[in-house]
């Protein structure tokens, strides 16, 4: 009997120092993963540059706020975060960080003071960054970019989530090797496939989340990297597979949506409206390519479904028959005008909806929101028109936006299920409470 | 001759119902516009009751009711006029309102008048209710309506004797009716599209090119910027 209580005592003791040492012990950090001279120094511009890759502004910077002083809500599954303030402020930013400190941030999720950084950051995918890329965003954020003291909000998460020391285990079981390795030995491809990968951390959003809310792929040689995710309710559509929203597209395609936010089939929206906004519409022409390339590649022998025959849903809406259903009718007398009764669109300046991805994808809280508060497209030097579509939420009610989403979920070639009054009531409720 | 100036301009208006739309929750819901008091119920913003009862007699001989269609009364234009009258066009909030004025300026040199729409209005209801007056022996409102049909010919004619800054008086009162009886039901007139139905307009569709150049009727009744179908 003493035995046996020794050997529970033991074990108890064991457990609490293992727990202890798990909590109070310093996580290594990741080292730099290719040898940069000690006297390497960005080009003039290059700091920046990589800041555009990352996207750093799109988070850090709060609506209204200080660019980079943090404090920007970011909506997790589990509770709101703030973003932090990554400008050189002593007290309140990132001032005195040494380029160890920084690079730990960027590859672990490490504050220097050892608290774990929740997964907000998108650490999986910037453990991919070069150490070039590392050391000139060590110099832009240290050197160029000028300290503004702002302490961001703590992070309003229930218990026990709100254990941040827990995050080490999580990052044990989710991270992968640190450092980027190409899938191809095409240059160019390789370009593409970093910043994908890498610094535009497309899988944040783009790639769906596994049983632990890790990304459930981090590289393109697994099939769900990119496969489609979820961001604040809305669908981060997939980019490659059979329900890619960029099946068909050119490369030519694509350099216009990154650029412009615009292009022949669509036009962003949500939140990559910021990503347009923050980070793409600055990436140079090569890495333009490289990237567009890149997705290109991913969607070979993906076939659209698109019909090009006349659909039923066209020669319905072009009968203007006054019995038709009240969701072709309501289309009719919303949307026609400019998205027309081939649901086409036109290039660059109405989006398609026949083969939309927020029209048909899985959840219609993307398509239910942009119908209710419209949406406005970025400025950008190649399109400085901010095109806009209206909102609707004066003009339809909640039986109205339902059946106007349902006809156009299932209207030409889309087949998609439909949607319900209460799923609107739901969402005006929270846009409604919002401008509040 | 309508002073070009005094137009409500297409991309003015559009652009103003745009923006309306985007202001959509201090809007009113469109479903309220159902629910409208009689015409003499209304209570007017700007008009008083006199000149209320000028501008319910002259639109009245200007659209009649008694033609094919509806008449400026059906479709409420006087609640368009006090409204506008109201508001910015009353206010002559988009025009250039700074001296030097020239009233007795040629015509051709556009608005002159240091008045206001709204004070021309004014000013001018009650001048040419003083000339029926004196020539008739009433007021406009209170006459049989081939008086008021000679007495409105008289005022286009410029024959009653207002002064220079008044000189647009008749020119807004008639395009005021034409803008109230065909405007979008939100600004008042146009009472459930009635004017629209009668030509045939299909509103703020915006968009039915699958039928432009077809010789057959357009099937759909009209849709306002509130969504409403007619």
């Amino acid at each position: 009997m003493r035995t046996l209580l020794n050997i529970v005592l033991g074990l108890v003791v064991l457990g609490g120092v293992a727990l202890l040492a798990f909590i109070a012990v310093p996580v290594q950090p990741t080292p730099p993963q290719q040898q940069v001279a000690a006297d390497w120094q960005p080009e003039e511009g290059q700091g920046e540059y990589a800041m555009r890759l990352a996207d750093c502004a799109a988070c850090h910077t709060a609506p209204g706020g200080e660019r980079f002083a943090g404090g920007r809500a970011i909506e997790s599954p589990l509770g709101t975060i703030y973003s932090s303030n990554i400008t050189p402020d002593d007290e309140t930013g990132i001032g005195g960080w040494s380029l160890e400190d920084f690079r730990a941030a960027l590859y672990d999720g490490m504050r220097p003071d050892g608290t774990h950084l929740y997964p907000a950051m998108p650490y999986e995918n910037y453990r991919k960054l070069t150490e070039e890329d590392v050391r000139a965003l060590y110099h832009y954020f240290i050197e160029e970019v000028e300290p503004v003291q702002n302490a961001a909000p703590e992070a309003d998460l229930p218990f026990p989530f709100d254990q941040r020391w827990t995050l080490r285990g999580w990052k044990w079981l989710a991270l992968d090797e640190p450092g980027f390795r190409a899938d191809t030995d095409d240059p160019v491809l390789a370009r593409g496939e970093y910043i994908v990968e890498g610094p535009g951390h497309c899988s944040a959003c783009h790639t769906p989340r596994n049983a632990i809310m890790a990304e459930a792929a981090v590289d393109t040689s697994d099939e769900a990297f990119l496969s489609g995710g979820e961001i604040a309710g809305w669908t981060a559509p997939a980019l490659r597979g059979p329900g890619s929203a960029i099946a068909g597209w050119s490369q030519e395609d694509l350099v216009a949506i990154f650029s412009t936010g615009r292009n022949a089939h669509a036009a962003v929206n949500g939140e990559m409206q910021l990503v347009i906004q923050d980070s793409t519409q600055y990436m140079s022409e090569e890495d333009l390519a490289a990237m567009s390339a890149y997705l290109v590649g991913l969607n070979e022998g993906v076939l659209l479904e698109r019909s090009e025959d006349v659909t039923e849903t066209e020669a319905l809406i072009a009968s203007a028959d006054p019995d038709m259903p009240l969701g072709a009718r309501l289309y009719i007398d919303n949307c026609n005008a400019c998205h027309f009764a081939n649901g086409r669109g036109a290039d660059e300046v109405f989006p398609e909806l026949d083969g939309n991805s927020l029209v048909t994808a899985e959840s219609p809280t993307g398509l239910i929101s942009m119908i209710l508060g419209g949406s406005e497209l970025p400025s950008t030097p190649k399109r400085p028109y901010s095109l806009r579509m209206p909102g609707f939420s004066d003009r339809l009610t909640d039986e109205e936006v339902a059946e106007l989403a349902s006809f156009v979920r299932q209207g030409w070639s889309n087949d998609a299920a439909v949607v319900s009054a209460d799923d609107v009531a739901d969402l005006r409720g929270e846009a409604e409470a919002k401008v509040e | 001759m309508t002073p070009k100036f005094l137009q409500t301009s297409r991309r003015a208006f559009l652009g103003g119902s745009a923006a309306a739309a985007a202001l959509s929750a201090l809007s009113e819901p469109a479903l309220a516009q159902r629910n409208q008091p009689t015409l003499d119920q209304y209570e007017p913003v700007y008009l008083t009751a006199a000149e209320w009862a000028f501008v319910m007699a002259a639109v009245a001989r200007i659209i009649p009711s008694d033609g094919d269609g509806p008449g400026a009364i059906e479709a409420r234009v006087p609640v368009f006029i006090d409204r506008q009258l109201a508001g910015d066009f009353g206010a002559a909030s988009d025009l250039y309102m700074e001296g030097p004025f020239a009233p007795e300026a040629d015509m051709n040199l556009g608005t002159q008048s240091p008045l206001t729409p709204a004070e021309i209005y004014r000013q001018g209801i009650a001048a040419f209710d003083a000339w029926c007056r004196s020539e008739q022996g009433a007021a406009l409102g209170d006459l049989d309506p081939d008086a008021q049909d000679a007495a409105l010919q008289a005022l286009a004619d410029d024959e009653v004797g207002l002064k220079p800054e008044l000189r647009e008086f008749w020119t807004l009162l008639l395009q005021n009716t034409k803008e109230g009886y065909f405007a979008d039901p939100r600004h008042g007139g146009n009472a459930g599209m009635q004017a629209w139905v009668y030509i045939g307009f299909p509103g703020a569709r915006a968009n039915f090119h699958e039928w432009a150049g077809r010789d057959e009727a357009y099937p759909l009744g009209p849709v306002d910027i509130a969504g409403e179908r007619a």
